[in-house]
């Protein structure tokens, strides 16, 4: 195991970055969607991949979930790839929010499309932050209500190292929904975030 | 006299920020609160000056400390620092009697602009 | 040779389709590839809606896509899974498909001015995934097919007794709970072990293939026949009661009878033992219909076989 915790200074600075994102993106968000998003602070935690599945299971043990994957990379080694988890009931009804016909989109697209626009937005608000610039690979559906989260995540936590597990609820007006958003980073990209930081952390 | 200036932000790297975005010849004393709570008991027991407030904060947010010095009639000057940029957000702080509203990370241009305008600098 | 000549010559070369559009959705620049595939010429679209120049591409939903990367300077996708493909052109892939069409990945990135850091561009490129389509479609169509063998019996192609079973359980579930009648026969050939002496296995193959094909014949669509065991065989009917069951059964047991099999030189003549059973308020799983059909088999070789028995209490 490598060693992945960052320090108190680091945290801060990542989660106030994290921050930024958010408002940037829910700020585009809302432009796009033409409505007021309801930002929360979103809470951040590094965990070790492996612990992924059971975390999971707790939180989605009796519901389908859907869950939707795209890759990111970017220059200085910062590479990923972003997970986005919709319980069932959640997923219905986004075609609406994103302004589309109901007859014009499949269900399976709603979920890629409003997963990409999510994970987009907020990684390059990010990226904008640290002068990095990023480019992603097409979305894709990675599990369905039939098929269960646990397996998906063990083979995921099979190829990273460790996962920012960034809690994010959007909430638009009149319309509600949860997602959580996951980023797997693998260990030697970890270590460029560390120095990306504390280069920050040195200019302050 | 320095003029007495709080930093109200959850992140010690935003406060930071914040006080190394100030003017240089802005003749300052800094205090910090890490919560709206701290906020609210330094508005209420001191004299503060320019008050810089960030918005999404756990427990107390900075649209409640907004509310309070608003009911309280606390103190005059309250610049929003948030990272929430979305006008209806912008709009609401001002309505709620923010003096100006920047966004994160802080612009010295900018924040000197507003400044000037009132008079503070 | 100047980078930037280089830079197009790739874009002209490359073997995926680009074009862009400015903020109004018009064409600003249309690759050799989107030419030779479209069959349109650059120069007559430069200029034109990129609605105009695809006249089929579903336009409300791309123009929500391109306003999506124009309001959030994010890329954008689709994939051939969930659209097929956005712009009609012909492939040229070397593989026939069932679609004349090629089918697309499509990303769109957005193109900033490189001052304002605005987003004034569309660049749209197409990957011509006719291949992954092609393959998609065959593994489709082998896994149907893995699923019907895994399914069937290889001799009689009748259903392998796993498969039969398990339709057997969903059958006695829903007659239980929905109170319906269900019936069960099932039948075994007369002696089979002399029609294997003396015609070998190949006579006894001919024999079961025959009288299955001919029960077959003599079925509903609902009837499942399974084969039970090395000559015994399963024959669910639902929404069937005692009284229509043991009717059926002495129709298949005639026609069997008179139904002669032409072996090399040969022809074979033979016979089938049948117990017919229905279902019970006291069964409490299908397991019960086949033990007492077995018991009503067994009476009918005990009464000289060539005959049918109905279980009675």
């Amino acid at each position: 195991m490598k060693d992945i915790a960052l320090t108190e200074d680091q945290r801060d600075c990542l989660q106030e970055l994290i921050n930024v994102a958010m408002g940037r993106a829910s700020d585009k968000l809302a432009r796009y969607l033409q409505t007021f998003v309801h930002l929360q602070v979103p809470y951040i935690e590094l965990i070790d991949s492996q612990a992924l599945p059971e975390r999971f299971a707790e939180n989605y043990a009796e519901e389908g979930v859907s869950l939707v994957s795209q890759g990111f990379y970017g220059e200085r080694g910062i590479l990923g790839e972003s997970l986005l988890i919709y319980k069932s009931h959640d997923a219905h009804g986004i075609a609406e929010i994103l302004g589309y016909e109901p007859d014009d989109i499949s269900e399976v697209e709603q979920l890629t499309d409003i997963s990409s626009i999510l994970t987009t937005t907020f990684l390059n608000g990010l990226a904008e932050q640290i002068d990095n610039q990023l480019a992603y690979s097409a979305p894709r559906i990675v599990s369905s209500v039939d098929t269960p989260l646990e397996q998906h995540l063990e083979q995921l936590s099979f190829n990273w190292d460790l996962a920012l597990k960034v809690d994010i609820s959007y909430q638009v007006t009149d319309y509600s929904f949860n997602c959580d958003m996951v980023l797997l980073i693998p260990g030697e990209a970890i270590v460029n975030i560390q120095a990306v930081l504390d280069q920050i952390l040195d200019e302050f | 006299m320095s003029i007495p200036v709080l930093i109200c932000d959850d992140s010690a790297l935003a406060r930071k920020q914040v006080k190394k975005s100030l003017p240089a010849e802005w003749d300052v004393e800094v205090q910090f609160a890490t919560n709206g709570k701290e906020a609210l008991d330094i508005l209420r027991n001191q004299q503060i000056g320019v008050t810089f407030l960030d918005l999404t904060m756990p427990e107390i947010d900075g649209v409640a400390v907004l509310e309070a010095n608003h009911a309280e009639k606390l103190v005059d000057f309250i610049i929003v620092v948030s990272a929430d940029i979305q006008p209806e957000m912008q709009k609401r702080v001002i309505e709620l009697g923010a003096l100006a509203f920047i966004q994160k990370p802080v612009n010295t241009t900018k924040l000197k602009e507003i400044l000037q305008q009132y008079g503070l600098l | 040779m100047q980078l930037s000549d280089i830079h197009s010559l790739i874009l002209q070369r490359i073997n995926s389709g680009v074009l862009i559009v400015d903020a109004d959705i018009n064409l600003v620049y249309f690759n050799r590839f989107m030419e030779s595939h479209s069959q349109l010429k650059s120069e007559d679209v430069i200029g034109q809606s990129l609605f105009d120049t695809f006249p089929d591409a579903p336009e409300k939903w791309l123009k929500r896509k391109i306003q999506s990367v124009l309001m959030l300077n994010s890329p954008a996708f689709s994939s051939w899974e969930q659209r097929q493909y956005v712009f009609r052109m012909r492939h040229a892939r070397p593989v026939t498909t069932s679609s004349e069409f090629m089918a697309q990945d499509i990303t769109f990135i957005p193109v900033c001015n490189q001052q304002s850091n605005e987003v004034e561009q569309v660049c749209i490129v197409i990957d011509d995934v006719t291949d992954v389509f092609f393959y998609q479609e065959k593994l489709k169509d082998t896994l149907a097919k893995l699923e019907q063998v895994s399914r069937m019996d290889g001799l009689t192609q009748v259903a392998n007794r796993r498969f039969w079973e398990e339709r057997f359980k969903i059958e006695f579930a829903s007659a239980v709970r929905h109170q319906n009648p269900l019936s069960l026969i099932m039948f075994d050939m007369d002696k089979f072990k002399q029609v294997n002496d003396i015609y070998g296995h190949q006579g006894g193959d001919l024999v079961l293939v025959e009288a299955t094909r001919l029960v077959q014949s003599m079925l509903r669509k609902e009837d499942l026949l399974g084969r039970y065991g090395g000559e015994e065989f399963g024959l669910i009917l639902p929404n069937t009661g005692g009284k229509g069951a043991l009717e059926l059964a002495e129709r298949i047991r005639k026609a069997f009878q008179v139904h002669p099999m032409k072996f090399k030189e040969h022809v074979i003549h033979a016979t089938m033992s049948v117990g017919v059973c229905e279902l019970d308020n006291n069964f409490k799983k299908y397991e019960d219909l086949v033990t007492r059909a077995d018991l009503a088999l067994y009476q009918s070789k005990r009464d000289g076989r060539n005959r049918t028995t109905l279980y009675r209490k």
